[in-house]
C-alpha cells in the first residue's frame, strides 16, 4: 500500500483490533441482529402464507430480511461512539493539532470498526442460510452489483454517522442523536418494512434521503426488482450520496469546530 | 445526622424524591440535550406507529390481532420502557459504579443503595416515550372500541407493566456485580429483544418463546397479557398474572441486587 494511505490503514487497523478485543460485542451483535432477524422471519412467514404482498413472496422476503440483517449489523455495530466521545470530552482539540485530517482519520477508524462486524455477519448469514434457505441472486451480474452496493454502504454509513456526530459540538450527550439517526435509518431504509408497502408519498420522501441504499437498493438488485441499467442507476445514486455527504461534512465541520473551547489558559 | 425515628420506607422514598428532583433541575441546565433526547423518544414511536399503519394497509390482521390492538401492544410497552427511563435510569450505571468502586460511597449513606443508584440519572427520552406511548395506547383503545368499564383493568395492567419493567431491568443490571463491565449487556439485550418481539402477538413464535416470556423472564406480562385480556384474546382470569409477575419480579430484583452487594469488593483488588 502506498504511503499516501499508510496513516489511514494504521487508523483502520487499530480500530479493527480494538473492536475485536471486545469479543462480547460479537455475541451481543449476533444475539440482537439474529433476534431481530428471527422475529422478522416469524412475522413475514405468517403474513405471506396466503401469497405475495406488494411484490414480495415468502422466497423474496427471506432474502430481503437476510440482506437487512447484513447491513444493520455493519452499520449498528460500528464505532460511532468513539468519534462522538472525542468531541464531547474535548479530545478533538488535540486532534486538531495533529498532522492528519480529522475527518479522514475518523473515516479510517469507522471503516476499520465496520470490518470488525464481518465475523458476526458471516456467522449470522451462515445460520440464516441453513435455517431459511433463501434464494440466490437473480443473476451473476445481480450478485456482483449487490456486492458493490454493500461495499458502498461503508462510505455511506460513515457519511450519515459523521454528519450526525457533528451535532455533539452543540450538545452535551450523543445518545439521543444516535437514537434519532437509528430510528430514521431503520424505517426509511426499509429494514422495518419494505418501502414497496408504503404509500407513494412516503416512498418519495424515503427516496429523497440516503437511507434506502442501506437495504432497499442491495435487495432490489439481488432480487431482480430492477434491471442492470436500473441497478447501475441506484449504485450511482448511492455513490453520489456518499460523496455528497463527505464534502458536506467538511463544510459543517469547518463551522462546528468554531465551538471548540480549550479551558485552562 | 439521619432521623432514625422515620419509617425506613418513607425515608427511602424521601431520598429518592429529592434525588430525582435534583436530576430534573440538572436537566433544565441543558435544554438542547433535553429536546434531542425527548425527540428521539418520540421519533422511535412515531415510526413504530407508521410501521403498523403501513403494514395494516396491506394486511387485515397479524395472527388474529387487528391494527388498534397492535397499537395498544406497542403503546403499553413504550410507556413501561419510558417509565423506567424516568424512574430508575440510574440503574444502568450499576456496572460503571461497581467497576470504579463508586458503590463504596453509596454504602456509607443512610439509604438503600439500589434507591441511590436508580435515582442517580433520568433518561430524558422517557418524556417523549411516555407521552407518545400513551397517545398510541389511548388511540388504540378508542379504535378497538373499548369503553370506560375496562379502565380499571387497564390502569392495573399499566401499573404492573411499569413495576415489572423496572424490576427486570434492575435485576439484569445487577448481573454487573459479577460480570464486570460498564455496559449492562443483559438488560440491553432484554430491552432490545422485547421491543422486537413483544410488539407482536406471541402466537407467531414457537412454544419455547411463550414459556420463557411468561415464566422465566416474564416480559409477556408487561404488555402482551394485559392487552390480550382487555381485547378478549385471553380469558379474564389471566388478569391475575400481571400483579403476580410484578411481585415476583420485585422480589427477584431486590434479592439479586442484595446478593450482588454482598459479593461487591470495591475496586483495585
Amino acid at each position: 500500500m502506498s504511503s499516501a494511505f499508510a496513516v489511514d490503514r494504521a487508523f483502520a487497523v487499530i480500530a479493527f483490533k480494538r473492536r475485536l478485543a471486545y469479543k462480547t460485542q460479537w455475541l451481543v451483535g449476533l444475539v440482537l441482529g439474529g433476534g431481530a432477524m428471527l422475529v422478522s422471519m416469524a412475522m413475514w412467514r405468517e403474513l405471506l402464507s396466503g401469497g405475495a404482498l406488494s411484490g414480495y413472496d415468502w422466497d423474496a422476503m427471506r432474502a430481503y430480511v437476510i440482506i437487512g440483517f447484513i447491513t444493520a449489523t455493519m452499520v449498528f455495530g460500528a464505532a460511532d461512539w468513539q468519534i462522538a466521545d472525542r468531541i464531547l470530552d474535548g479530545h478533538v482539540a488535540i486532534d486538531l493539532t495533529k498532522p492528519v485530517d480529522f475527518q479522514r482519520a475518523r473515516a479510517a477508524e469507522y471503516i476499520g470498526s465496520m470490518c470488525s462486524t464481518v465475523p458476526t455477519v458471516v456467522f449470522g448469514v451462515a445460520g440464516a442460510w441453513l435455517l431459511f434457505d433463501p434464494p440466490g441472486p437473480v443473476s451473476v451480474t445481480a450478485g456482483i452489483l449487490t456486492a458493490v452496493s454493500l461495499l458502498l454502504v461503508f462510505p455511506l454509513a460513515f457519511g450519515i454517522t459523521y454528519l450526525t456526530v457533528l451535532v455533539c459540538f452543540w450538545t452535551k450527550r450523543y445518545l439521543g442523536v444516535m437514537w434519532l439517526r437509528e430510528a430514521l435509518l431503520g424505517f426509511f431504509s426499509g429494514m422495518m418494512i419494505p418501502l414497496a408497502f408504503m404509500p407513494s408519498w412516503l416512498q418519495a420522501i424515503a427516496w429523497a434521503l440516503p437511507f434506502p441504499h442501506f437495504t432497499t437498493t442491495p435487495s432490489a438488485i439481488y432480487l431482480g426488482h430492477v434491471d442492470t441499467a436500473g441497478a447501475l442507476g441506484l449504485l450511482a445514486a448511492e455513490a453520489a450520496w456518499a460523496a455528497g455527504m463527505w464534502f458536506g461534512a467538511r463544510l459543517i465541520f469547518n463551522q462546528a469546530v468554531k465551538k471548540v473551547t480549550v479551558h485552562g489558559g | 445526622m439521619a432521623d432514625t425515628t422515620t419509617h425506613p420506607v418513607r425515608h427511602a422514598g424521601g431520598v429518592y424524591g429529592r434525588s430525582i428532583v435534583a436530576q430534573i433541575r440538572a436537566i433544565t441546565e441543558y435544554p438542547a440535550d433535553f429536546w434531542v433526547m425527548a425527540s428521539a423518544g418520540v421519533m422511535w414511536n412515531v415510526l413504530q406507529f407508521a410501521f403498523l399503519t403501513v403494514l395494516f394497509a396491506a394486511v387485515p390482521d397479524v395472527a388474529g390481532w387487528r391494527y388498534h390492538e397492535m397499537l395498544m401492544l406497542s403503546g403499553l410497552l413504550t410507556v413501561a420502557a419510558g417509565s423506567t427511563a424516568l424512574l430508575c435510569d440510574g440503574i444502568w450505571s450499576t456496572g460503571t459504579y461497581v467497576l470504579k468502586g463508586e458503590i463504596d460511597y453509596r454504602i456509607t449513606r443512610p439509604a438503600p443503595v439500589v434507591v441511590q443508584v436508580a435515582s442517580s440519572h433520568i433518561g430524558m427520552q422517557g418524556f417523549g416515550e411516555v407521552a407518545f406511548g400513551l397517545v398510541m395506547a389511548v388511540y388504540g383503545w378508542i379504535g378497538a372500541g373499548m369503553g370506560l368499564a375496562a379502565v380499571p383493568a387497564g390502569v392495573l395492567g399499566l401499573a404492573c407493566a411499569i413495576v415489572i419493567e423496572c424490576a427486570l431491568i434492575t435485576m439484569l443490571c445487577a448481573v454487573n456485580f459479577w460480570i464486570k463491565g460498564t455496559n449492562s449487556v443483559f438488560a440491553f439485550v432484554m430491552l432490545d429483544l422485547q421491543h422486537n418481539a413483544m410488539t407482536l402477538p406471541l402466537a407467531l413464535f414457537p412454544a419455547a418463546v411463550k414459556l420463557v416470556t411468561m415464566f422465566v423472564l416474564p416480559v409477556a406480562f408487561v404488555n402482551f397479557v394485559p392487552v390480550a385480556v382487555l381485547t378478549g384474546h385471553l380469558g379474564p382470569w389471566w388478569l391475575v398474572g400481571p400483579p403476580l409477575a410484578a411481585a415476583a419480579s420485585v422480589l427477584a430484583a431486590v434479592g439479586v441486587y442484595r446478593l450482588g452487594l454482598r459479593s461487591y469488593d470495591s475496586s483495585g483488588h
